[in-house]
């Protein structure tokens, strides 16, 4: 278990390090680097000109920058946002509940719905419902996010809705197959056949049985919804972390953009390890 | 309906939009639209120019007078008045401000736009109450640049967040919202002697999104929207006729131009068309731009000819005549230059086909349609356009470093009615000077002459020998066609009819310039909020 851990450590380190370096290096490469729209302010003299391009010259060695960023960020200081003349820091402590808040919000929804009707469907098998929910599941999941973030504004909806929206046709899929398999495990055709009643069932047999593979599938909605985030954020002017990674990849914003990138792979990558870890425990526990 | 003072004790929020995160509140650094109007509706200025009438009137300086030579300028200003925090304003203020502004470390556009030489600025405080500010150079229009000059205190803790202005800062949520408030030691009074501003507080919500914005107001939540789009302008007159506002051509424009960039990356026969008069002013007359005016803008613009808008009432050039539009007198013109239509396909005199491309930015969908509908009339005359929507940063680039490009769309902000703050784009040695910048010596006659005129409109105090420069500019610039204007936009503004007080005008802040005399009715406080 330790060493499982220490193993998951080691490799998101190395990711978020090697995820922010790849990051700096490809808004390096991007045409657009270091220019600022400043720059066809028409008040603007020849030396504030010269100025404002220096402004981005310590950017100019990307290692250099790298090794400097990592050198500040140890010590608390996650440097300026080029776009918006912010500390990134305080951007980014100003922003991380927001975004928190709307994918919290949409993960609770969409498993709620999601599970709740997997769960229903698996249990009861009325072929009818089976067929609206997965046609429901296949509608919603061909829905670009832009879409569902554009009717929630229209509609005066709350965007963790549309991040429910987004998410709830993926954890539905899966669920739904997982409940269908647990259902079908000898064990539990047993159990139903000695007519222990459908509650029992679920709460006692199913959901032990594939609570490792849905402790995964939890894993992999979090990151569904904070990508979804970054359209619906974008699109609904909520200002959470995906509207500034959005205003930072259309400005070349190098210091934001890197530590937003570090950001998400981090919360990614733990909540990948978390559901890992929780996953083991639980299948341990079962064996 | 209420009488405006009886509003004023009902107690009111202004609400609506800021595209952009504000990047600054320091007055002296503001370079965006966001700052810029936050800079207005706190800052305090000496002077400010009359939205409506284009006039400049006093407003901490009683009075003012600028020397023969055009380099100092001397203000009496009021007395007693004091910055929001109760810190007392005088000449010292004045004096602290002109210093910071003017360093040349703090990289100001609003301090750039006073350079004229080299040389120090220097301030010198007579009294509390007179104070000169002497320059090294003459400045033009040098009274009207103090429109943008925000006086800070020399002397508060709070620095710039103690202001002279009606409003002050009272909360930023980042991306979210700044809230102003009243400032309870504003200075102005209205005619029955109460306190400026009426409105308890304005709330500005940061939402890009002008898709949201419009929804917004239509819900109520939103009490205006400063400049609206065409498009949205006729959706809301659709439904509500009395909310939207067409002030008419404003100071904005919209052009093409073609790189005449020596080291450009291009075919020389290609740097021949582009360096042609004949070849740009053919395209110019190719374009339709009544139908650019009427498909793309439908109808909230007017053609444009040269550099300054019709709505600049003193600079404008009224005697200046455009080439005659259509295909015939486009191909005449051509043919002066050797090109030739074989086969419905246009050829220079050593055969090349006549292609190019024309960059704007993505996500622009008025210059899109207009780059389409400029393609349609250049194919009517042989010419094969492509058109290549690049987002901003990758064609600021293209503009201004690699120079890898062959014809741009883009517009024009223009903040100032007068010319002085465009000689950044129209001497040869300028970085803005687009079609050609940075150029050791002038590469044209005519770009040696508009130097001269230029330079001549800048040094001088006399306000018709000014014009009478500048209007020899825009003459050559309709004559060589460096820029190729297309459209002036109409300002567009649509106001609830909760919000009183309003006068739409086409300078900026088209609808809050009197912001401090504006009422929202009590009504409003239900609706949406």
């Amino acid at each position: 278990m330790r060493r499982k851990i220490a193993r998951h450590l080691i490799a998101i380190t190395a990711t978020v390090l090697l995820g922010g370096l790849v990051s700096a290096v490809l808004v390096r490469i991007s045409p657009g680097f270091a220019i600022d729209e400043n720059q066809l302010d028409p008040r603007l003299n020849a030396e504030s000109l010269r100025a404002l391009r220096a402004s981005h010259s310590s950017e100019a060695n990307i290692l250099r920058f790298y090794a400097g960023y990592m050198n500040r960020a140890v010590h608390g200081d996650l440097g300026i946002s080029h776009s918006l003349g912010q500390p990134v820091g305080r951007l980014l402590r100003d922003r991380v509940p927001v975004t928190g808040r709307l994918a919290a919000g949409g993960l609770a929804l969409a498993w709620t719905f999601a599970f709740g009707l997997a769960a229903a469907l698996a249990a009861v098998r009325i072929s009818t419902c089976d067929v609206l929910a997965i046609v429901l599941s296949g509608i919603l999941l061909c829905l670009p996010a832009a879409v569902m973030a554009l009717l929630s504004v229209l509609w005066n909806a709350p965007a963790s809705l549309a991040v429910a929206l987004i998410v709830f046709p993926r954890v539905f899929t899966y669920s739904r197959n997982l409940l269908l398999n647990s259902y079908s495990l000898p064990h539990i055709v047993t159990a139903r056949a000695k007519g222990l009643s459908k509650l029992r069932t679920l709460f006692w047999h199913v959901l032990p049985s594939c609570a490792p593979s849905l402790v995964a599938v939890g894993g992999i909605s979090v990151n569904i919804a904070l990508s979804a985030a970054i359209p619906v954020e974008a699109l609904c002017g909520v200002a959470g972390v995906g509207s500034l990674a959005w205003q930072a990849a259309m400005a070349r914003d190098l210091p934001l953009l890197v530590n937003v990138t570090v950001l998400v792979t981090l919360v990614t990558l733990l909540s990948d390890a978390g559901a890992d870890v929780i996953g083991y425990v639980l299948s341990t526990r079962e064996n | 309906m209420l009488s405006s003072s009886a509003l004023a004790e009902s107690g009111s929020e202004l609400r609506f939009c800021l595209h952009s995160e504000p990047k600054t509140f320091n007055p002296l650094l503001v370079a965006d639209d966001a700052a810029e109007t936050i800079r207005y509706l706190t800052g305090g200025v000496l002077v400010r120019v009359n939205r409506q009438t284009q006039e400049l009137e006093p407003e901490l300086a009683l009075s003012w007078k600028v020397s023969k030579d055009g380099r100092e300028v001397t203000f009496k200003l009021r007395k007693g008045l004091s910055f929001s925090d109760g810190t007392p304003f005088s000449a010292d203020d004045v004096a602290y401000t002109m210093r910071l502004l003017m360093d040349p470390e703090l990289h100001s556009p609003t301090g750039d736009a006073f350079r004229s030489g080299s040389g120090a600025v220097r301030s010198e405080v007579f009294a509390p109450d007179r104070v000169s500010i002497t320059f090294p150079a003459t400045v033009a229009g040098l009274d009207r640049l103090f429109d943008q000059v925000a006086i800070l205190s020399a002397h508060s803790p709070k620095k710039e967040m103690a202001v002279l202005g009606p409003f002050m800062i009272a909360d930023y949520k980042p991306g979210s919202t700044v809230l102003l408030k009243r400032n309870p030691n504003y200075w102005k009074t209205d005619s029955h002697g109460r306190r400026l501003p009426y409105l308890d507080s304005i709330r500005l919500d940061i939402q890009p999104n002008r898709d949201i914005e419009l929804v917004r107001f239509k819900r109520g939540e939103l009490d205006l929207i400063n400049s609206l789009d065409s498009e949205y302008f006729d959706r809301v007159d659709a439904t509500s006729p009395g909310l939207v506002h067409d002030a008419g051509p404003s100071l904005d424009s919209e052009q093409m131009w073609f790189n005449q960039v020596a080291a450009a990356p291009l075919p020389p026969y290609e740097r021949e068309w582009f360096r042609s008069t004949n070849f740009r002013r053919a395209i110019s007359q190719a374009i339709n731009r009544e139908d650019l005016s009427r498909i793309v803008f439908n109808g909230h613009a007017r053609p444009a000819l040269g550099p300054v808008s019709p709505a600049n009432k003193f600079w404008y050039n009224s005697r200046m005549k455009a080439d005659a539009f259509g295909r015939d007198a486009s191909l005449a013109r051509l043919a002066v230059e050797g090109f030739r239509l074989q086969d419905g396909i246009l050829r220079d005199e050593s055969g090349h086909r006549v292609e190019f491309s024309i960059i704007t930015n993505s996500g622009n969908k008025y210059r899109e349609r207009m780059a389409i509908l400029i393609q349609h009339d250049l194919e009517e005359i042989g010419i094969k356009v492509n058109i290549v929507t690049l987002d901003f940063p990758s064609l600021i680039e293209r503009i201004t470093h690699s120079f890898n490009y062959e014809a741009a769309l883009l517009g024009f902000t223009n903040v100032d009615l007068d010319p002085n703050t465009q000689m950044n784009v129209w001497l040869s040695s300028a970085e803005n000077h687009q079609w050609n910048p940075r150029e050791k010596s002038p590469e044209t006659s005519w770009e040696a002459e508009i130097d001269k005129l230029m330079r001549a409109q800048a040094s001088s105090r006399d306000p018709g020998k000014r014009k009478e420069s500048f209007d020899r500019v825009q003459e050559i610039v309709v004559e060589q066609m460096p820029f190729i204007y297309l459209v002036n936009r109409d300002s567009l503004s649509a106001i609830s009819a909760s919000l009183q007080g309003t006068v739409p005008v086409i300078l900026r802040p088209q609808t809050y310039w009197n912001a401090d005399r504006l009422t929202v009715s009590a009504e409003a406080g239900t609706r949406g909020r």
